[in-house]
């Protein structure tokens, strides 16, 4: 019975709430606690998923083969498609970076212009800025932003990149990736991922808009959107989602209630399937 | 962890070595020998002929440049010129690959034409409520 219990609700907790809440709009104006709340969501998912076997156990006792091998096999499938999801993301990424990064490292000269180390340019008329994740992180911007972002705008793209390295964005996002790689194809939804990506990027524009300002965060996005608009050839269409991150901008930040709210609603979803692995025992 | 206290250097070196070979690569189609890049990197460098060896044997190992036996010696030839190179590093950056918007982390992940009329709309909202 819970056993059953917790595979639906890994069913509903991976398929079903994480369409919910990427049309939660409002999430994006506490991204932090809003990033809690997915997290919570993915892992209570998980936990149902490979709680499932071991809350069939009982059933062994009344020779309920049936229903044990049906739950080992949802907790072994799950356990199966994550290790080798987390393990095809993770190669994946490591190697596309380290790539990148000795690329980036034999083209582009540390930037001597005066700011902090770890800024490499790269002698390319695209204006865009990026970083590279990892133990030896870089801010990589090209010639072509330096020369179409005014010194704020610069501030602010640079506040924006160090706050994902600070933050270690990318262990999230490598989390996320996993996670949606794992899940069945009928069953993952592409907006979750694209939200969590927003909300990511929205956490790191508070770090700029606490550098520079929101109206310079910004007019930098206006700025280099405007630069990479017409290499359509070269740079991806994105995913559309910069008018509403520029639109976050201008949001003022919600109240510390709903903070708290979200982070209560975090808690709740993962204690879920832990309470319910813990009533299958009793 | 921190990098070892040689890797800035060695990095440089990389860069110095790559410039060079690069620079050098109309006069020397057949590629550079140990021996002529170090004779081509600044004398105030004082570096020895193994120290040389094992950043042109890294860069080799990393693809950066392909080597050809002549003689007794390696000749070393660059991969690429530094314009493919920094194409190949944008479309890494910039391209549609699946893996690359996990991999870096772009302050703007791209931008249509259509989409710059949203984002003008935008921007006004912006300066309007917070400026």
């Amino acid at each position: 019975m819970f056993a059953v219990l917790l595979a639906l609700l890994a069913l509903l907790l991976a398929g079903v709430a994480p369409r919910l809440m990427a049309r939660l709009v409002w999430f994006r104006r506490a991204p932090r606690p809003a990033l809690v709340a997915w997290q919570a969501v993915s892992l209570a998912a998980v936990i149902a998923a490979l709680a499932a076997a071991p809350a069939a156990v009982p059933y062994l006792r009344e020779r309920g083969w049936l229903v044990f091998g049906m739950a080992a096999a949802v907790t072994l499938l799950v356990l199966g498609r994550l290790l080798l999801s987390g393990h095809r993301v993770g190669t994946g990424l490591r190697a596309a970076r380290a790539r990148h990064r000795e690329l980036v490292d034999i083209l582009a000269a540390p930037d001597d212009g005066g700011r902090a180390d770890g800024i490499r340019v790269l002698a390319h008329a695209t204006p865009t800025a990026y970083c590279l994740p990892g133990r030896r992180s870089r801010v990589v911007l090209t010639q072509g932003a330096l020369a179409a972002l005014p010194a704020d705008e610069l501030d602010a793209v640079i506040a924006h990149e160090r706050a994902h390295l600070r933050g270690r964005h990318d262990l999230l996002l490598e989390y996320f990736t996993v996670l949606h790689h794992s899940v069945p194809d009928p069953v993952r939804s592409p907006e979750a991922l694209r939200e969590v990506r927003l909300l990511i990027e929205a956490l790191a524009d508070r770090a700029a808009i606490r550098t520079s300002g929101p109206v310079t965060t910004a007019r930098a996005l206006m700025t280099l959107a405007r630069g990479q608009a017409p290499e359509a050839s070269l740079a991806a269409a994105g995913d559309g989602t910069t008018a509403a991150r520029m639109r976050l901008l201008a949001s003022e930040p919600v109240s510390p209630l709903v903070s708290a709210v979200m982070y209560l609603y975090a808690g709740a979803v993962v204690a879920l399937p832990l309470t319910l692995l813990w009533l299958s025992w009793r | 962890m921190p990098p070892p206290p040689s890797a800035p250097r060695l990095g440089d070196l990389e860069r110095a070595v790559m410039e060079l070979l690069w620079s050098g690569a109309a006069d020397r189609p057949q590629g550079a020998s140990v021996r002529e890049v170090l004779e081509g990197l600044p004398a105030d460098r004082d570096l020895a002929y193994t120290t040389v060896m094992t950043v042109l044997d890294r860069l080799a190992k990393k693809g950066l440049v392909t080597r050809e036996r002549d003689g007794r010696a390696w000749r070393y030839t660059p991969a690429g010129t530094r314009e493919s190179l920094t194409a190949e590093t944008m479309r890494a950056s910039l391209g549609d690959a699946t893996d690359r918007r996990t991999a870096l982390l772009h302050f703007l992940d791209g931008a249509t034409p259509e989409e710059l009329d949203d984002l003008r709309a935008a921007l006004s909202e912006v300066e309007q409520r917070r400026g």
